[in-house]
């Protein structure tokens, strides 16, 4: 099967502005976007797109797949086009970009500092957690940092939607000496939660479970 | 030019702990080709052994250490691994990882292979990933000078002694010079060698090929470990705790045909056991279509999957199309792992003042033939933790070396040397064509199973595929994301790497552990006893042996 690949390439040192570019390539039925992205480039070692696992836990390769931000290894070719169809890819919106699917991810890191990002622990805590408010933390935790929910959605409360999602992941925690206030502190409503949290589900690549919390 | 006392190279699990550790006392810096967060170490589900459990004793955690490791593993290091395990695990809680809970609260752990009981602490099954975030939290917590997307690409030493490194830096394109007092090599294995592997592709084993080339010494590197259970095409790990939590294995036939192999421990069988039983089965004509076997979770349920393989079940319905509670997964071993590495003593000390190494990266050696699941995880942080420490005790005590001057030009003429026009021998020649072509060479010829022939016809092909590489420029200098430079400058080290494991392999005429050579299919503790060391030379790598540390177990027949 075959396909064509329409990328945004952009080279701050020889582009005044980003433009699309063509690869007609093949593809199997196995294939995810990152596959396809590697024939790309071996074609064109100049191309330039962010890579690690290869499996959906990295958060590397987040950009535009058609018309939504998506993995492209987690993006499955044959789940979005046909033999001999057309696949866009850009780079994620709301950030720099760099050089082709490349964007700017410092202030993304940066921003998860709106929220004190670690657990305070509370003084003379045990460490024993009961199992349930463990499994509270688990879909918070699970969070990749790719950048997805910075880039498609508004800030709930004060804080990025990545940073919200470590600080609810926090104010489950049991062993933090901030707990459930966190939320308030972040500037966050009971409805602002729930809204976060039908928007978050809608967007996010690993359907992050937000837990519904008491907004104190 | 920056300056540090210490700089980590690797931001994975083992470099995170050993900044976090040196911090409050040194100036800690850590340079990582990719942000911290997508170190390979987030794709670790399986969990970290200690032995925590109210039957367990370090006793049992450390024989099993050292019988997994085919009794090459160095005893006074894997006492070290296993009595400081409880403690780090305790501090990982302090710090506040997510673990999963038993009904009283504590950290739950499960079986993993070679273990004689639950050992592994876990967090459903992302492990990896929550100890890796968590770490992240610490080093911002702690103010760590993070370098991400900073590539190593030299290490300057001057008198025997560190004085700094030369990295390139991806978004501008430019190489910078670090001076410091110490540098920590954490930059995890070289599994990107083979063709079929679990690794991520940022696992090209810089670390190993850049100290080599500095003189550092490498050791046992024909020890490398094959998981039997990764989806079959993709390659993708399916985690021990698959198996931990009751999964079969399954031929043709549906036969659970461990019980042929392994009869005790079925399929929680060390790995290497396991490996090498997959291909027995399909070479015997008892393989699914004629090449793979079936991993069935079907009577563990919808349930319980979902509750503790929540990422197995999403891997398998992705890659495979295979929901888990309903049909057997297609798998197939693929490497996993690398227990060689740059040697060090227990201090995570290397033969170069000033250079320390831990995590995949180094040999302690803790896995000797062969690591345990779950023992990777606990080195990371045992041995980080280590390595951390000695760096900021090393840094208080030492001045900052002058400016680095001779190595730096030197580093600087070998830089430069990887830019301009290629002169392909081959028609088409490029470094991709090479790389797969060695990693085809790897895994048809410096695999599973071995033989003299084929591994001398490997080095034959790798000789041919250096003379190729050398001929090949690459055509851009300072360009930014130049990943046509980084894969450039990684063939080169996965080929230095493929060389010496092929070489080391040949020259290891027994079997142990995850190395079998079907020509010579018996350990032979007589010759063999002993690690293989390995130093650069005039004309490629040249071989010696080392001691095993034997405390308590002699070696005995290793049965499962
Ligand atoms: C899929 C998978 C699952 C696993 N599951 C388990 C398990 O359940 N239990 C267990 O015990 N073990 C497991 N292991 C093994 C274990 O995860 C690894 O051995 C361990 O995480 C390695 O950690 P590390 O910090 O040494 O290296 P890594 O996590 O690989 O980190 C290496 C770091 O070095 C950096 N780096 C590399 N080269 C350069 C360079 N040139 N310049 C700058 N930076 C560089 C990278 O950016 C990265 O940050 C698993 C391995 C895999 C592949
Ligand atoms: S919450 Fe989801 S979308 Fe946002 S960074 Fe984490 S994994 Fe990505
Ligand atoms: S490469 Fe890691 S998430 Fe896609």
């Amino acid at each position: 099967m075959h396909l064509t690949l329409s990328v945004s390439r952009f080279d701050p040192k020889a582009d005044t502005c980003p433009y699309l570019k063509e690869y007609v390539l093949s593809w199997e039925q196995h294939e995810t976007v990152l596959d396809v992205l590697f024939k790309a480039w071996h074609e064109d070692p100049g191309l330039s797109f962010r890579r690690s696992c290869r499996s959906s836990i990295c958060g590397s390769c987040a950009m535009i797949i058609q018309d939504r931000p998506r993995l492209a290894c987690q993006t499955l070719v044959g789940d979005l086009i046909g033999d001999g169809g057309r696949l866009s890819l850009k780079p994620l919106p709301g950030f720099r970009q760099l050089k082709d699917l490349v964007v700017d991810l410092d202030p993304f890191f940066e921003a998860l500092k709106q929220v004190i990002p670690w657990v305070l622990a509370l003084p003379g805590h045990d460490g024993r957690v009961d199992p349930k408010a463990a499994r509270l933390a688990e879909g918070p935790a699970t969070c990749i940092l790719c950048g997805i929910c910075d880039a498609g959605m508004q800030p709930a409360g004060r804080v990025s939607p990545a940073a919200l999602v470590k600080n609810i992941r926090l104010a489950v925690d049991p062993r933090d000496a901030l707990g459930p206030g966190r939320l308030k502190i972040a500037g966050l409503t009971g409805e602002g939660l729930m809204t976060f949290r039908e928007l978050l589900a809608q967007i996010c690549p690993k359907r992050i479970d937000i837990p519904t919390v008491a907004v104190e | 030019m920056i300056t540090h006392d210490i700089v980590i190279v690797g931001g994975g699990l083992t470099g995170l702990m050993a900044a976090v550790e040196a911090s409050p006392g040194a100036d800690v810096a850590v340079v990582s080709k990719v942000y911290p967060t997508r170190s390979h170490s987030g794709a670790a589900q399986g969990g970290f052994n200690a032995a925590m459990g109210d039957d367990d004793t370090v006793e049992n955690h450390v024989f099993d250490t050292v019988k997994g490791s085919d009794y090459i593993g160095d005893q006074d290091a894997i006492e070290i691994l296993c009595s400081e395990g409880p403690e780090v695990i305790r501090d990982l809680e302090t710090m506040g990882v997510p673990w999963s809970r038993t009904g009283d609260g504590r950290v739950a752990q499960r079986s993993l292979g070679g273990a004689g009981y639950p050992r592994a602490c876990y967090a459903a099954d992302f492990a990896g990933h929550v100890v890796l975030h968590t770490l992240y939290e610490q080093s911002v917590k702690a103010g760590i000078r993070i370098y991400p997307e900073w590539y190593l690409v030299d290490l300057l030493i001057e008198n025997g002694s560190v004085a700094g490194l030369l990295v390139y830096q991806l978004a501008s394109g430019r190489t910078e010079v670090i001076r410091c007092k110490v540098v920590i090599m954490a930059t995890g294995g070289y599994g990107r060698v083979y063709q079929k592997t679990t690794n991520g592709h940022a696992n090209t084993g810089d670390g190993m090929a850049i100290a080599y080339r500095a003189g550092a010494v490498l050791a046992d590197m024909e020890f490398v470990q094959f998981h039997p259970t990764t989806l079959y095409g993709t390659n993708i790990l399916i985690s021990e705790a698959a198996r931990g939590e009751g999964g079969y294995l399954r031929n043709v036939h549906g036969e659970r045909f461990m019980a042929g192999y392994a009869p005790q421990k079925m399929e929680l069988a060390p790995r290497d056991v396991v490996s090498r039983s997959i291909f027995q089965e399909i070479k015997e004509g008892r393989g699914v279509e004629g090449s793979y076997v079936h991993l069935d979770l079907t009577h563990l349920g919808a349930e319980k999957i979902s509750e503790r393989l929540p990422q197995v079940q999403d891997l398998a319905r992705r890659y495979a199309a295979v929901e888990p509670s309903a049909a057997p997964i297609p798998i197939e071993p693929a490497q996993h792992y690398s227990m060689g590495g740059i040697r060090t003593n227990l201090n995570c000390e290397t033969n170069i003042g000033g250079l320390l190494a831990a995590g995949e990266a180094a040999n302690v050696s803790v896995h000797g033939a062969n690591r345990l699941g779950g023992n990777s995880l606990l080195e990371t942080v045992v041995f980080g933790r280590r390595a951390g420490r000695r760096a900021a005790y090393l840094a208080g005590s030492a001045g900052l070396a002058p400016p680095p001057k001779d190595s730096l030009d030197a580093a600087m003429e070998r830089w430069l040397a990887n830019f301009g026009q290629s002169r392909p021998e081959v028609e088409g020649d490029s470094v991709f064509v090479i790389r797969r072509e060695l990693n085809r060479t790897m895994t048809e010829k410096v695999g599973v199973f071995r033989t003299g022939e084929e591994l001398k016809e490997a080095r034959e092909e790798l000789a041919g595929l250096r003379r190729r590489y050398s001929a090949l420029r690459v055509p851009v200098k300072e360009a930014p994301f130049n990943y046509q430079l980084t894969e450039h400058l990684e063939v080169g080290y996965l080929l230095d790497l493929s060389e010496i494991t092929a070489a080391a392999a040949l020259r290891r005429t027994e079997s142990r552990g995850a190395h079998f050579r079907l020509d010579f299919p018996g350990r032979d503790d007589r010759n063999w006893l002993n690690h293989t060391l390995i130093k650069k030379g005039e004309k490629g790598p040249v071989f010696g042996t080392g001691s095993v540390s034997i405390t308590r177990y002699p070696p005995q027949e290793r049965g499962y």
